[in-house]
Parts: C-alpha cells; sequence; structure tokens
C-alpha cells in the first residue's frame, strides 16, 4: 500500500481493461488458512463479483510473503499486484468499475466510517481470538499456520507471527481484554452492523457497496468456521437480520455463478 | 495540547449535564485531579478514552441518540481510531521538528527535574514504537514517504467529518454527544496548536465547518480557556491558568537547582586542588611529633 506503488497503480490502471486472467492469491484453503485471511479473502472476492469482474482463486502456501503489503489476499492484474481491500477498490475504481458511486457525500462517509468499524472492530477480534486465545492459538492458529514448513521453521514463524500480534493487541490496548470483553465488543459491533442494515436489503438501499462485501466476508466467515468453541458465530447469529444478509449475498453472487 | 488531556476536559461539560449522580462527579473530579494535579506526567499515556466513555456509559451523553445514531457514532470512532490517530502521533511525536520545538519542551518544561531529560524521549519510543506496531511495519522511519501516507489517511478522514457534520452544530442535531466529544477532542489540539510543520493544521483550517465546531465548543464547553488564549495570544502552555500555578515553583526549583550545581562545582574544584592539600597538611601537622613544634615555639619565644 506503498503511496508510490499506489499512485504508479492507478495511472496504470486507467489505460487497461480488466483482463479475464486477473488471479486473487490466498494461503492454502484446506490446511492453512486462517480465520481473518479467510474473512478478508472472501471479502475482496464478494466484492469482485458484485463488480462483476472475473477473478480466480489460486492457493499458494507462501501468499503471506508473495503479497506487496505482506497482507492477504492480493490480486494480481495484468503486471500489477494490488493487496487489501480498500487499495483494491481505488485500483477497481481507477478502471471504471465503481459500486459506491450512487452514494452523496454523507453516505460515503458513513458507508468508510463502517468499514473501518468492522476492521477495528471484528477484524481485530478475530486476530484476538486466533493467536491470543491459548487454546484456540494451540490447537487451530499454530498448527494451522505452520502446516507447510517442516519442524524447525515451523515452530519459529508461528511463534513468531504470534508474538507479532500479540505485540499488536498491545500497542491497541487489547492487550488486557479478556476473552468475554472481546466477544462483548463483537456483539456491539455487530449491534451496530444490525442497526445500521435494518430492514433493507443492503446497507445502503438496493445497490451493494464495498461495505456489504467486507461485511459479507467477515460474518460469512465467522458463521461456517468451527474455531474451539463456537461463542463468536452465536453472538452473530442472534442477530436475524445479518444473518439473512449474509444468506441472501450468498445466494446472489456465490451460488448462481459456481452452479 | 494533547489529545487525551482535553477529550476528559471537553467530556467534563458534555456529560455532566444529563445527570446530578456522586458516583458520577467523584469520578469526574477524580478525572479532573488527575489531570490538573499531575499535568506533567504522562497524561497521553495513561490515557483510554473509549474504557471512560464505557465506565461512564450509564450516564451517557448519547442517551437520547436513536440505536442508528449510535451505531454511526461507534463507527466514526473507528474510522478516527484507524485513520487519524495514526497521523496525530506523528504529528506530534514523530515529526522531528514539531517533536523536538513543541512536545518535547512542553513536557520537559512540566517535569520534575531529573525526569525531564529522560522520560520525553522514552514516551517518543514508545509513540514510535506505537506507530511501528499499528502500520505493522518493522523498519517505520520519519521521513517524507510516511508523512504523506499518514497525512492524506488524515486529510481523508477529516473531509469525511466534515461531509457527515454538514452544517449542523454537532453530529447529532443539536445536542452533543460522545462522537462530538471524541472528534473534538482529536482536532482541537491539532487545531490550537502551533507547530512548525502545520499540515495538518491547515488542511483542518480549510474545512470550515470542522474548524468552527471545534471553536465552538472550545467557547461553549471552555469559556475559561478559549477567552485567556485569545486574550493573551502569545501563551504556548494549553492552560494559562495553570501554567502561571506552575511557573512559580519552576522558578524556585531552577535557581535553587543551578545554586546547588554551581556549590557542587565550586566544592568539586576546591577539592581536586587545594582541599586536598590543606587536608594533607592538617594531617602532616598532626602527625609530627609535638615536642618539635613546642621547641620551635619556644625559639620563637627565646628570639622574642
Amino acid at each position: 500500500m506503498s503511496l508510490a506503488a499506489e499512485a504508479f497503480v492507478s495511472q496504470m490502471a486507467a489505460a487497461e481493461p480488466w483482463p479475464e486472467s486477473a488471479t486473487l492469491y490466498q494461503p492454502l484453503k484446506e490446511d492453512q488458512i486462517l480465520l481473518s485471511d479467510c474473512a478478508s479473502s472472501l471479502a475482496v472476492q464478494a466484492y469482485l463479483r458484485m463488480c462483476g469482474l472475473p477473478v480466480q482463486v489460486v492457493c499458494r502456501a507462501n501468499a503471506e510473503y508473495m503479497s506487496p503489503s505482506g497482507k492477504i489476499p492480493f490480486i494480481h492484474v495484468g503486471n500489477q499486484v494490488v493487496s487489501e481491500l480498500g487499495p483494491i477498490v481505488q485500483f477497481t475504481k481507477a478502471k471504471g468499475n465503481s459500486l459506491s458511486d450512487g452514494l452523496d457525500d454523507v453516505q460515503r462517509a458513513e458507508m468508510k466510517a463502517y468499514m473501518e468499524l468492522v476492521n477495528n472492530m471484528l477484524l481485530t477480534a478475530e486476530l484476538y481470538i486466533q493467536w491470543c486465545d491459548d487454546a484456540t492459538a494451540a490447537e487451530i492458529s499454530r498448527p494451522r499456520y505452520s502446516s507447510p514448513y517442516s519442524w524447525p521453521l515451523s515452530n519459529i514463524l508461528a511463534y513468531h507471527k504470534q508474538w507479532e500480534i500479540r505485540r499488536k493487541m498491545n500497542a491497541i490496548g487489547w492487550g488486557g481484554k479478556t476473552l468475554e470483553q472481546v466477544y462483548e465488543d463483537v456483539t456491539q459491533c455487530c449491534q451496530a452492523l444490525s442497526q445500521r442494515l435494518g430492514t433493507q436489503p443492503y446497507f445502503f438501499n438496493k445497490q451493494p457497496t464495498e461495505l456489504d462485501a467486507l461485511v459479507f466476508g467477515h460474518l460469512f466467515t465467522i458463521l461456517t468456521t468451527r474455531l474451539t468453541s463456537m461463542e463468536l458465530a452465536e453472538r452473530i447469529k442472534s442477530y436475524s437480520n445479518l444473518l439473512s444478509f449474509c444468506r441472501r449475498i450468498e445466494q446472489t453472487y456465490f451460488e448462481d455463478k459456481s452452479s | 495540547m494533547f489529545p487525551g488531556q482535553l477529550l476528559i476536559f471537553s467530556l467534563r461539560p458534555v456529560l455532566q449535564r444529563p445527570l446530578q449522580d456522586k458516583h458520577f462527579l467523584c469520578n469526574n473530579e477524580a478525572l479532573k485531579h488527575d489531570l490538573t494535579c499531575n499535568r506533567a506526567h504522562h497524561p497521553v499515556l495513561r490515557f483510554q478514552p473509549n474504557a471512560i466513555l464505557s465506565s461512564l456509559h450509564k450516564y451517557n451523553a448519547d442517551y437520547d441518540l436513536s440505536a442508528k445514531e449510535g451505531a454511526d457514532s461507534l463507527a466514526f470512532i473507528s474510522l478516527l481510531e484507524e485513520r487519524l490517530k495514526p497521523a496525530l502521533i506523528y504529528n506530534f511525536w514523530v515529526e522531528p521538528k514539531n517533536y523536538v520545538d513543541v512536545t518535547r519542551r512542553w513536557y520537559a518544561e512540566h517535569m520534575p527535574f531529573p525526569l525531564n531529560f529522560f522520560l520525553p524521549g522514552r514516551m517518543q519510543r514508545g509513540q514510535m514504537e506505537k506507530l511501528r506496531l499499528l502500520r505493522g511495519d518493522e523498519s517505520l522511519e520519519a521521513g517524507e514517504e510516511l508523512e504523506k501516507e499518514l497525512y492524506r489517511d488524515a486529510a481523508e478522514c477529516m473531509n469525511l467529518l466534515s461531509q457527515r457534520l454538514g452544517s449542523h452544530k454537532f453530529f447529532f442535531g443539536d445536542s452533543p454527544s460522545s462522537l462530538d466529544a471524541y472528534v473534538f477532542g482529536h482536532l482541537a489540539p491539532v487545531l490550537k496548536s502551533k507547530l512548525p510543520n502545520g499540515k495538518l493544521q491547515q488542511h483542518l483550517k480549510s474545512l470550515d465547518n470542522l474548524s468552527n465546531f471545534c471553536s465552538n465548543i472550545l467557547l461553549l464547553y471552555f469559556p475559561r480557556d478559549s477567552r485567556e488564549s485569545s486574550s493573551q495570544k502569545t501563551s504556548s502552555p494549553p492552560h494559562p491558568e495553570g501554567g502561571d500555578f506552575d511557573h512559580v515553583p519552576n522558578k524556585r526549583k531552577k535557581q535553587l537547582m543551578s545554586v546547588l550545581v554551581a556549590l557542587g562545582a565550586m566544592l568539586s574544584y576546591a577539592l581536586l586542588t587545594g582541599i586536598v592539600s590543606i587536608q594533607h597538611l592538617q594531617q602532616e601537622a598532626l602527625e609530627a611529633p609535638p615536642d618539635l613544634q613546642t621547641i620551635g615555639s619556644q625559639d620563637e619565644d627565646g628570639d622574642g
């Protein structure tokens, strides 16, 4: 997400149309990918499908190290590589595909704010549960994260990652939180999203935006992933409109395309 | 003027109004006390705005917000946290000129003597570390590239806030909510501080409604502070009335310290050169056999 790279990308992007050979890279789906990465990856896929841009999903064990920002997922389009949802939205916009053009200024501000809410609370909570909850870290995160590597390296990488995330949690003040407090935060976030969504089909009425893609990516992944406890999913299940929102997007953008 | 401080000060009037509860006032007094007495230490580091906001949950400035407005305010607080905060840390702690000329000086002036030499530096390293972790970049260094990136995020965040605010007095109509306090607490320091590198401030000033919003709150809820800052524009510390209190003992302390240091220097110099030999002489005098002295004095007596 470096600035020079971004400026370059947006310059270049306008020139070429979206190629058929666009690829999205993520870690191995069966053995390696973790909840938070899977959620971000699904969000990008949902966004691209909403835009009607075809993309081929490729699983690579070293996707994290291939990504220019070290974050998952990233897309490879023509001769450009862009990672994370925010820059990818910018990138598609430069190519003339945007979902948020129909919004007015206030709505766009609100959309961006809610996207940060999801990043700030849901994504952070996912990271917390993955790496700071000892049971989850020992049973799921470390073994899965290091699955492609052989013994000494696997331990080193997994513990290094865990250490890094824990330091980050301390820096943002989540280090002292208990698991229960994190679940509370998730509930608060879901409540906010549920209030905002109300009875509308999408967050800003009839048309999906990148916010819908992001929320779908996170909620759907949490709902369909088995962790050591299902508490996280249970918290979301109490909001019926969010559940039907996930089902709606899944049916509209994922089922008919695959069949 | 640092974000944490101002936020609490802004919470005081905003939150105090809807309730007259002893517990709350108690809490509030504690907060005020904490800040006015211990301003010299590090209010920013100790400060956890969300914790305070949620600990005051029952006594809520947001009680007349609808559920959707509550959701919106949570979302905008996240926006501030993610987009504006890193830029603020950069602006006050990492930007070399701003840090050396304003932040470090301000903290050094308000800290007791031995601490002011190393605490500001330690706080800066802490903030730098925090910024590194927030950005997820281990090798982060202050520089043009980073500054551009952070300031672009912050400018976008301010634009979004300005768009959301529109021509309203507060974010949700006519009465303030915790979001107003939050935004004010983060933006007022940018607006009012006199930093050598004022790019963020310039951008904020170009957004009329947002800068009016800040000065409006300052006028409404901090009448004393805003009046004094307008009457004596040269004052650099944020709370001039507290500044006077701080200055007198500081001056005394400084005078005392300089006298002590001077005395110490003189003494050590004297010890190194003159006094040592004097002591030596005295010892020699003591060690010398007494009869020699008596003989000497007898001689003198005899001569006399």
